[in-house]
């Protein structure tokens, strides 16, 4: 444990230059299998035979996403919840086992490593988590707390893990003579601190933030922020950090990644990315985010619908299903305004939020009384039909109010959205930046 | 100007806990006209959420409002007056218990609370809870009223109404079940809702959509909202006018353009500073310093003196009441701070008070290399 010992008062990046390839994530997936109970793998289906299957579910937490992170910077990753974002730093971290993919630390892959090996990896990999209440325990003093990641590592003496963790107290704008205090005495942000101050006792190289300060009032938030971009400088830190909320990505990163439903969707650097934001993902991100300037009052609420679920995420681009600019299908002859239409009629109908009217008032509302020509024409009329009062339906029990809606979708998400090329292919590209140099990636097939 | 909707006078609600009172909410004062959206802004204990609980009396023990008057529509939610024996008592003509839960809350005045799990039962459809809401309170038939809370779901933004109407909240997103305690809380038609940090707990888009359906609902309803949150970027999206809390007392009252525009008060000021922006890179954030003292002990003369950049030692001495400071769109733009000339307390003449413990931004000028 020599060496261990010696890491206490030098840098251990020093391998790797700065700028350099810290850490690359390649092709990285994380799957839960819903196993929560002894039956809970069957599933049920009276109309096959036999009529009991056996059959796990994936839920595609984390799916093939794959970045690197540069030593000396901060990666931001952004999303709302349930995207992905905290899985993918877990899995990063290895808290959570990886179900394929890479992960580069340094050359090495923390994917393949174990036992005493990861143990001692995780020296040079630390995490801070978002309850600064529930992260550090209530019985300890904060000095302990501070002390317990070098006493985990074997690094120093008693005395030397005082003192380094009295000088840490400070370096993190806390008082060294608070060594003794228990973590009830401190407020939000100051236990914030002692996070920060223990994650940094080991000298790791590389530290995964999980929305470090969302649970800090807003003139606190500043505070920890500037703490940690001190920190960073001194102490030659790189940081993925994870945050729902852009205002603090834009202030905090050099690059961001964008997240939706377990895909990167678009990556690139800070400046580049809010002020030309490609997907139109982050585009409905950006716009929904109130500004605090009363003379922004701007376009709000532009997504509709909910994030689908990750047990079966749609095909091709995850986002397609609630894209204001999901690609018309080819193979039909229209217009933009009458595939405008005909898509947000498709979509309507899927939710059902319209109350069922007749096929004149449908055609009206829905498409200003014109169909689009030709065979996308057919489609909708035949669609329509479906979903008018005025049809006879027959005495069909299955129906509601003898409105067919699930005929309706069927036909027109089979005709128009699994044709498109969003459906079909995952996209990827790679975009010329306007700002800066760096690279800018994309997943959005309007780019082709 | 037309009589306000709501107005509160000096508004004191305390909390007597064995350390001592509390003094959650301190005297503040503030009106709510039709067809407004009031806005009530503030960190956490800044007593936000005490003053919007105050005005339903729906503060339990050991809390207690012990003096002010709220008044709704001429009549009197809160009032005291000196008895015969010089203690104040409650006024005649303040509402009854009886008469607050009949015929106010719910009917005239609702609330749409944070964490809409919380306020949705369990183990009851979500359809079941709106319907019976409504058949108590606008007397309607069972049939009739099942008819309005599946047409209320729809005005909500619920996809597929008649389906969602047999689930059971846990079967609704977060955005979902906010939807629906916003159609319970427009159910009776009140007059006024107060929305207590109603979007906090969602995402941004999903928040986006809530904003964009409360705009849309308010313009069609013509109802009044008192809109309690932490976000600035929500209040300038939303808010008509604003109210600024800081530990129990408004320290600025102002049309929301003037609140952002034409800041008077240096704590409204320190936060707008303290935020990073998401529409430009901010490279220095200036984060107010310290923490907000406790209720229990405020800070003598102005309570946000200790972490005033603008601090003189006239503020250590004199307690500053909301005054007017300027006067914009019809409204008085209020700021409690000696620093403005009406207040005439020598603040020019007084000393600087000791710089900042810590210098942790620079100055404000470096920001803007970019």
């Amino acid at each position: 444990m020599s060496r261990a010992s010696e890491l206490g008062s030098e840098m251990t990046g020093e391998d790797v230059a700065f700028g350099d390839t810290l850490v690359e994530v390649d092709g990285l997936k994380k799957y839960f299998t819903q196993e929560s109970g002894l039956l809970s793998g069957l599933s049920i289906d009276t109309d096959e035979f036999p009529p009991i299957s056996v059959g796990r579910q994936h839920v595609k937490a984390v799916d093939d996403v794959s970045f690197e992170i540069r030593r000396g910077e901060t990666l931001g990753l952004v999303g709302e919840s349930g995207c992905g974002k905290s899985t993918l730093g877990r899995t990063i971290l290895r808290l959570l086992e990886p179900t394929e993919g890479r992960i580069s630390f340094k050359g090495d892959d923390l994917a393949e490593l174990d036992g005493e090996a990861l143990r001692q990896k995780r020296s040079e990999i630390q995490m801070i988590f978002q309850d600064p209440q529930s992260s550090l325990d209530p019985r300890m003093k904060i000095g302990q707390i501070v002390e317990e990641p070098m006493r985990a590592h074997d690094m120093l003496d008693d005395d030397g893990r005082e003192q380094r963790a009295k000088m840490l107290l400070e370096k993190v704008g806390l008082d060294p003579h608070h060594y003794n205090r228990h973590p009830h005495a401190f407020s939000g942000g100051q236990r914030q601190r002692v996070n920060l101050a223990r994650a940094l006792s080991v000298n790791p190289d590389f530290i995964v933030c999980d929305e470090p300060v969302s649970a800090l009032d807003v003139s606190i938030q500043a505070q920890v922020l500037n703490t940690m971009e001190e920190l960073q400088e001194e102490f030659g830190l790189t940081y993925l950090f994870i945050a729902h909320d852009l205002s603090v990505i834009r202030h905090f990163s050099d690059r961001v990644a964008v997240m939706y439903l377990g895909n990167v969707v678009e990556l690139a650097e800070k400046e580049e990315l809010f002020e030309n934001p490609q997907h139109p993902y982050t585009k409905a991100l950006l716009d929904s985010i109130p500004v605090p300037d009363p003379r922004e009052r701007g376009a709000r609420g532009v997504l509709e619908g909910e994030v689908p679920s990750p047990l079966d995420p749609p095909s091709g681009c995850r986002f397609r299903t609630r894209c204001p600019r999901l690609i018309a299908p080819e193979g039909y002859e229209w217009t933009d305004e009458e595939w405008e239409h005909a898509r947000t009629f498709m979509r309507a109908v899927k939710r059902r939020t319209f109350e069922p009217m007749t096929a004149a008032e449908t055609r009206a509302e829905f498409f200003g009384g014109d169909l689009p020509r030709g065979e996308a024409g057919e489609i909708v009329a035949d669609a329509i039909d479906l979903v008018a009062t005025d049809r006879d339906n027959g005495d069909d029990a299955e129906l509601e109010d003898g409105v067919n809606w699930a005929g309706a979708t069927e036909r027109l998400l089979e005709s128009f959205a699994e044709e498109s090329i969003c459906s079909q292919e995952r996209p990827d590209y790679e975009i010329e930046p306007q700002y800066g140099t760096g690279v800018h990636r994309a997943a959005c097939h309007l780019h082709r | 100007m037309a009589e306000p909707l709501l107005r509160v006078e000096n508004l004191k609600t305390q909390f007597f806990t064995d350390a001592g009172t509390v003094r959650a909410v301190d005297g503040i004062s503030f009106e709510v006209h039709e067809g407004e959206i009031v806005g009530l802004v503030g960190e956490s204990g800044a007593g936000k959420s005490v003053a919007s609980m105050s005005l339903l009396r729906l503060i339990e023990s050991p809390g207690e409002i012990v003096g002010g008057e709220i008044t709704y529509k001429g009549e009197t939610i809160f009032g005291l007056e000196e008895g015969p024996d010089g203690d104040l008592q409650r006024r005649d003509d303040m509402l009854s218990n009886e008469e607050m839960r009949t015929r106010i809350r719910g009917n005239e005045i609702a609330v749409i609370f944070q964490d809409p799990m919380e306020s949705l039962n369990p183990v009851f459809t979500v359809g079941g809870q709106l319907r019976e809401f409504i058949e108590l309170n606008r007397d309607l038939a069972k049939r009739e009223a099942k008819r309005e809370a599946i047409r209320m779901l729809r005005e909500v933004g619920i996809p597929d109404p008649e389906q969602r109407y047999e689930e059971y909240p846990h079967q609704f997103s977060g955005g979902m079940r906010q939807r629906v305690l916003i159609a319970m809380a427009l159910a009776c038609e009140p007059s006024l809702i107060i929305a207590d940090e109603p979007t906090t707990a969602l995402d941004v888009t999903v928040e986006g959509q809530i904003i964009e359906l409360v705009d849309d609902l308010q313009e069609k309803y013509g109802t009044s909202f008192i809109w309690v949150t932490h976000d600035m970027g929500v209040v300038a999206e939303i808010c008509d006018r604003v109210n600024v809390m800081y530990l129990g007392e408004i320290v600025e009252q102002a049309p929301v353009d003037d609140l952002f525009h034409a800041t008077k008060h240096p704590y409204t000021n320190a936060l707008l500073n303290s935020m990073p922006r998401p529409d430009r890179t901010v490279e220095e954030l200036d984060p107010i310093e310290g923490v907000m003292p406790e209720a229990i002990s405020p800070p003598s003369g102005c309570r946000f003196h200790p972490r005033c950049p603008d601090a003189r030692e006239v503020c250590q001495r004199v307690h500053p009441e909301a005054k007017v400071v300027d006067q914009a769109d019809g409204h008085s733009h209020r700021a409690a701070c000696v620093k403005h000339d009406v207040f005439d307390a020598g603040y020019d003449e007084s000393v600087p008070l000791e710089a900042e413990p810590q210098v942790t931004a620079g100055t404000p000028g470096g920001g803007e290399d970019r």
